[in-house]
């Protein structure tokens, strides 16, 4: 589903807002100049007035920002907006996760300069991969795990919310309150990825929606906050009826409720053993009171937004009549016939999985939803709780700004306040008052003025630290590991097929542990000696088409294999008893199968025959979005050595710190020496050999395909003699290339 | 393995330019390691991690007489009163160098989570992720020479959590097989590589010259280290293919075998932490056949280590450890395996100054529950700990702010060291 768009207040704020900045750059880089070349460096900030009004009225991010500066008493320059490729850049790794290509380059110069970056920000907003590049946002706040217990369905159904614009309060809500089957149920992926346990998800409920770290009051009152051991208690209490269930019969994993609570107070060790009952849930956060000013103008200001949103809809649909196809029916149709039949296929098992649905029925209820926690949930995503906008608009703006307004990001806490409480707070209501939409937040954010702005290039660290406090210079930051990877492929022209059919051919040597069937024949399933710590896949991917994988399958750390979330999804069905049972019965068979299948490996461990085998193969690299892949990938796939976290951990953030590894991945790596090699399907082919020649343009072309900006004079020159250096100038181009893509420049974000 | 000639002449040179260090290891360190021989602390580990949960009956803990003892006969070894399985004909001989504790009182049956708490010392919690013992030593030990200061040999090694990336395994593959990351590119001759190298560092000083900041100096830092090590002499630790014939077959010419000489060449050059993983022992069928094709691979190469570790001398310093999440159950089910059994289970010790010939605590007259001196998992932990000269109750501090022990409580076991 299409985005709407912006709204037209935004979009005029924008357009003045564009304007101002082009005015103003002159003037701005002239004292930003200034105040490079002068020795002592200004001061930030003055003592703050007084008589200063202390609360602000203001009708954008900007406003808000300059207004609560002027109040810190902040008189330093901001530093101007950076230059139209740069920006280009930056927006394009922030929304979709990869560099520009030539093309979007090209077509984003031939709109008119005072309304190309306003496009562009509506273009990447509505592209596909914008869903793609949130869902790992999702996915790193929920701590989402492919291999974790149906934690690809959540991560595949963050997704499809996101692409069709689920405002975050109701996911939140579903992922708290739902109860179901793994897999089926894709919602309560979310709670067995800590095992449904009360008190872990006491910790987790805190601390990942309301960026409050309660987590260790659950063994004493906290050293520094309010927070004390019963409240969090009681916080878990919501979720003490919640049972993980594993069914005996079927081995599918999902989460019911019980009647009795297994959170008791006192805690165990405290007072007698007798004395611990089950204790009763309280919201220990404060909400605001429903007449509270700040929830008044809210209600108006959500009221007023809905109105608008839903007649630009009814707008959109009058103009455009839904064409139901024919054919969407008829898969529909399709389908049903499918299931009937499978169902008749599996009577029996159908039958025998029913009867355990009625036991799990008798023995608590297969309640799909939690009263308690739908009670927990109501109050975590209500709009007089501002705990919960706080957090994630502060997320959101550290994710395209750099920097948090609280810091760490999850830690908001009476000795830790915001840098500027009332630009947080203005997003924060904004942000509720849009109806918690993503979208608008982005886009309102990516529209800004503070956005936009340059980084500094004081040298001296600490008064660059203060610009950037002051959110007057924007901080360097590396791409995040998706980004690079993704970069490198669009840099590299590796989406696509670059090199002609039968350039690459290779005799690949690749040592197979085949397993010895009993009958004396040579089983198809290879198995290696290796330890036995890895977690299980929790499979439904789609097959590879890297060649690499035969190759080397140890040292397969560069490529990605593409989830199909749709297909993942594809069986989930919600609420109906009858497809709830079906499905278990289709699960049992297959767990029955996979079951046997694992009985007879198990069997056969020990006698194996290692097989060489020798294949002809064309080697024509080809590489897909890294954001497709299961997530977390393995240790040291290139994912996380450039600091994908494990989302085990609570609190666990991006590791963005240099390493050996990573040094070693990209000088050494298949993913960066395959996008420094010249295809001849490419277009800088021509630049460099036959009739057309022209080094200077693909020199320009290698600047722009991957650092989307033009090579200074002296860097052309340099370029053009690097390419003629080594008397072959496809390799020459190649070296060119490589360097460019591991330079610092390329992983920096502009 | 194609050879690679550029690879070969970089080392060359660089043995020829580097007299004062050997093997990446600068004189001051190897003299420093002389001089500590008369403590008894160990410098390096090598720790086998037998995945899958490998029978203690029919390896460390034989019950002969016992109707457990299935098919797997109890052998003498070199010191008397102490028993092992027939499975280990070689390593018997030299028992004396080594000890085992048979009163592991394990409380996890489930792979996951044995094999997190064997591995870390703490029982898995959700929220957070505890280091593995590797990550904890090489947090503690410095780095000598130029090789990464833990390596995982076939397989993986916990993480490294908060102790950070720094305590990270650097992971090989296939014993003997190069790292491909350690070289240039398939078709980049070394000329070339280092060309690219050196205009890839002008061009990042032009940049870092425009752009002031840690970060710069941080990615120019990781780039020498990965340039260094790509260029080390020390490098060669993780090739075997000048290993002679009679010492490969001794050690057995299989990936174990090779996995284990591997171990060796790199505790003999510097690194601080080697584990070498291997599967298979989740023997529910067919226990007997399995373990003594484990036992066929796995004798002549642990009996081959230890005896050129004390030959050397290096066993001294070299602790040893075999571990496995569990143990298996004393009953032979009706597939003639063993099931999963956590209640009591053995470890294998060697060097880093235990003394050898030692055996802790019993299990019962049929090998279900210890009998004396019960060892928690975490009393391992600790013993380790003070074979390394840790203190294994020292507190690092997670991304929480929680103040974490290195070892979740353990005790160590004095009698190994007495």
């Amino acid at each position: 589903m299409a985005y709407l768009g912006l709204h037209r207040r935004l979009r005029l704020q924008i357009l003045v807002s564009v304007f101002l900045v082009a005015l103003s750059v002159v003037t701005e880089r002239q004292k930003s100049f200034a105040a490079d070349n002068a020795t002592e460096v200004t001061e930030i900030r003055k003592a703050a007035d007084p008589a200063a009004v202390k609360t602000i009225h203001a009708i954008s991010v900007d406003d808000a920002l300059s207004q609560e500066n002027q109040l810190l008493g902040v008189v330093h320059p901001a530093e101007p907006a950076v230059p139209d490729l740069a920006f280009i850049r930056r927006i394009s790794l922030d929304l979709v996760g990869r560099i520009p290509s030539k093309e979007e380059v090209d077509e984003f110069l031939a709109w008119p300069e005072h309304e190309r970056r306003e496009r562009m920000i509506e273009k990447r907003m509505n592209d596909d991969r914008f869903v793609d590049r949130w869902t790992t946002f999702y996915a790193d706040l929920l701590r989402l795990r492919s291999n974790s217990e149906g934690g690809s369905a959540t991560i595949a159904y963050v997704h499809r919310s996101l692409s069709n614009n689920v405002p975050y309060d109701e996911l939140c809500r579903n992922l708290i309150s739902k109860n179901g089957k793994a897999g089926a149920v894709p919602e309560v992926g979310f709670i067995l990825g800590d095992g449904a346990d009360p008190m872990a998800m006491a910790g987790v409920t805190a601390q990942v929606f309301l960026g409050v770290r309660v987590a260790c009051a659950q063994c004493h009152d906290h050293p520094f906050d309010v927070w004390k051991r019963k409240d969090f208690y009681e916080l878990a209490a919501f979720y003490g009826k919640t049972r993980r269930v594993e069914s005996q019969f079927t081995k599918t994993i999902y989460t019911t409720e019980a009647n009795e609570s297994l959170v008791l107070w006192p805690p165990e060790g405290v007072g007698k053993m007798e004395d611990r009952k089950p204790i009763t849930p309280r919201f220990p956060f404060e909400l605001l009171a429903e007449d509270h000013p700040s929830v008044v103008r809210l209600n108006t200001r959500r009221k007023a937004l809905a109105e608008e949103k839903a007649a630009l809809l009814a707008q959109q649909e009058a103009a455009s009549k839904p064409d139901d196809g024919l054919d969407d029916l008829l898969a529909n149709a399709d389908k049903k016939v499918e299931r009937s039949t499978r169902a008749n296929d599996r009577e029996e098992s159908l039958e025998e999985a029913r009867s355990e649905v009625r036991k799990i029925g008798a023995s608590g209820g297969r309640n799909l939803e939690s009263a308690w926690r739908m009670q927990l949930a109501e109050q975590i995503t209500s709009p007089r709780n501002r705990y919960f906008s706080r957090c994630f608009v502060n997320r959101v703006w550290c994710e395209l700004i750099g920097r948090g307004f609280v810091n760490p990001l999850d830690d908001f806490n009476q000795t830790n306040p915001p840098s500027h409480p009332q630009t947080l707070d203005f997003l924060a209501d904004e942000f509720v008052a849009s109806g918690y939409d993503l979208r608008s937040l982005v886009s309102s954010i990516v529209s800004s003025e503070v956005y936009q702005r340059g980084h500094s290039t004081v040298v001296d660290e600490k008064f660059r630290g203060e610009l950037e406090k002051s959110f007057l210079a924007l901080p360097a930051r590396r791409m995040n590991s998706e980004s690079l990877y993704d970069s490198i492929v669009t840099a590299g022209h590796l989406f696509e097929v670059k090199h002609a059919a039968g350039k690459n051919m290779k005799t690949v040597w690749s040592e197979l542990q085949v397993t010895k069937q009993p009958s004396g024949g040579q089983g198809l399933a290879a198995m290696s000696l290796t330890g036995s710590n890895g977690q299980a896949m929790d499979g439904k991917m789609a097959a590879s088409n890297d060649a690499a994988a035969e190759q080397s399958p140890v040292y397969n750390l560069e490529g990605a294999i593409e989830l199909d979330f749709a297909k993942i999804l594809e069986e989930v069905q919600e609420g109906n008893d009858e497809v709830v049972v079906e499905q278990m019965s289709a699960m049992s068979t297959e767990q029955i199968e996979a079951e046997r299948m694992l009985m007879k490996s198990q069997e056969n461990s020990y006698a194996y025959i290692e097989r060489f085998t020798r294949q002809q193969l064309d080697d024509n690299p080809l590489f897909a979005s890294s954001f497709r892949m299961a997530s977390p990938a393995d240790p040291e796939h290139f994912l996380r050595v450039f600091g994908q976290p494990e989302r085990v951990q609570l609190g666990e953030t991006r590791d963005h710190a240099p390493s050996m590894r990573q040094a070693l991945m990209l000088l050494n790596g298949r993913l960066s020496h395959e996008a420094a090699r010249v295809g001849e399907l490419e277009p800088t082919h021509a630049l460099l050999i036959g009739p057309q020649q022209n080094l200077g343009q693909a020199v320009e072309l290698a600047y722009l395909e991957i650092l989307t900006r033009r090579p200074s004079t002296s860097e052309a020159l340099e370029g053009v003699e690097m390419v003629n250096a080594s008397g072959n100038p496809q390799e020459g181009m190649g070296d060119l290339r490589w360097i460019l893509l591991n330079c610092n420049e390329f992983r920096f974000v502009p | 393995m194609k050879p690679c000639l550029g690879y070969q002449m970089s080392r060359r040179s660089m043995l020829g330019a580097s007299g004062a260090t050997l093997f990446g290891l600068q004189l001051s360190e190897l003299i420093a390691r002389a001089g500590e021989a008369q403590q008894t602390k160990a410098e390096h580990v090598i720790f086998f991690w037998n995945g899958g949960g490998m029978s203690h009956l029919d390896t460390w803990d034989p019950k002969p007489g016992s109707p457990s003892q299935g098919e797997l006969n109890p052998i003498e070894t070199s010191v008397p009163g102490i028993q092992i399985s027939e499975i280990f004909p070689q390593l018997a001989k030299q028992m004396h160098h080594c000890a085992l504790v048979r009163s592991i009182a394990g409380t996890q049956g489930d792979h996951g989570l044995g094999t997190y708490n064997v591995q870390t010392s703490y029982l898995q919690t959700p929220n957070i992720v505890h280091p593995g013992f590797g990550s904890v030593v090489v947090h503690e030990k410095p780095k000598m020479g130029d090789l990464p200061s833990f390596v995982s040999i076939s397989g993986r090694a916990p993480r490294a959590s908060y102790l950070g990336q720094a305590c990270e395994a650097y992971f090989v593959g296939a014993p003997g097989e190069r790292d491909p990351y350690l070289a240039f590119p398939e078709g980049i001759t070394q000329v070339r590589g280092n060309d690219r190298l050196d205009a890839l560092a002008r061009f990042n000083d032009r940049y870092g010259s425009r752009n002031p900041g840690e970060s710069n100096v941080a990615t120019k830092t990781a780039i020498d280290d990965a340039v260094k090590l790509m260029r080390s002499p020390a490098l060669s630790a993780f090739e075997l293919d000048k290993v002679p014939t009679t010492m490969l077959n001794r050690y057995g010419d299989n990936t174990f075998g090779r996995g284990v000489l591997l171990a060796k060449q790199l505790v003999e050059t510097g690194v601080r932490f080697v584990q070498v993983n291997r599967g298979g022992f989740d023997t529910h069928t067919a226990n007997f056949p399995a373990m003594r094709a484990h036992g066929a691979v796995m004798d002549p190469a642990l009996a081959s280590l230890i005896e050129d570790l004390a030959e050397s001398g290096l066993l001294k310093k070299t602790l040893i450890v075999m571990l496995s999440e569990f143990g298996r159950t004393p009953d032979v089910n009706e597939d003639a395996g063993r099931d999963h059994w956590s209640d009591v289970f053995s470890c294998f010790v060697a060097g880093g100054g235990i003394t050898g010939g030692k055996v802790i605590g019993s299990s019962d007259e049929n090998g279900y529950a210890p009998k004396d001196n019960p060892v928690k998992v975490a009393d391992l932990h600790a013993t380790f700990c003070q074979s390394l000269g840790i203190d294994s109750m020292k507190e690092v501090m997670t991304p929480l702010q929680r103040p974490m022990k290195l070892v979740d409580n353990g005790k160590p076991i004095a009698d190994l060291f007495a």
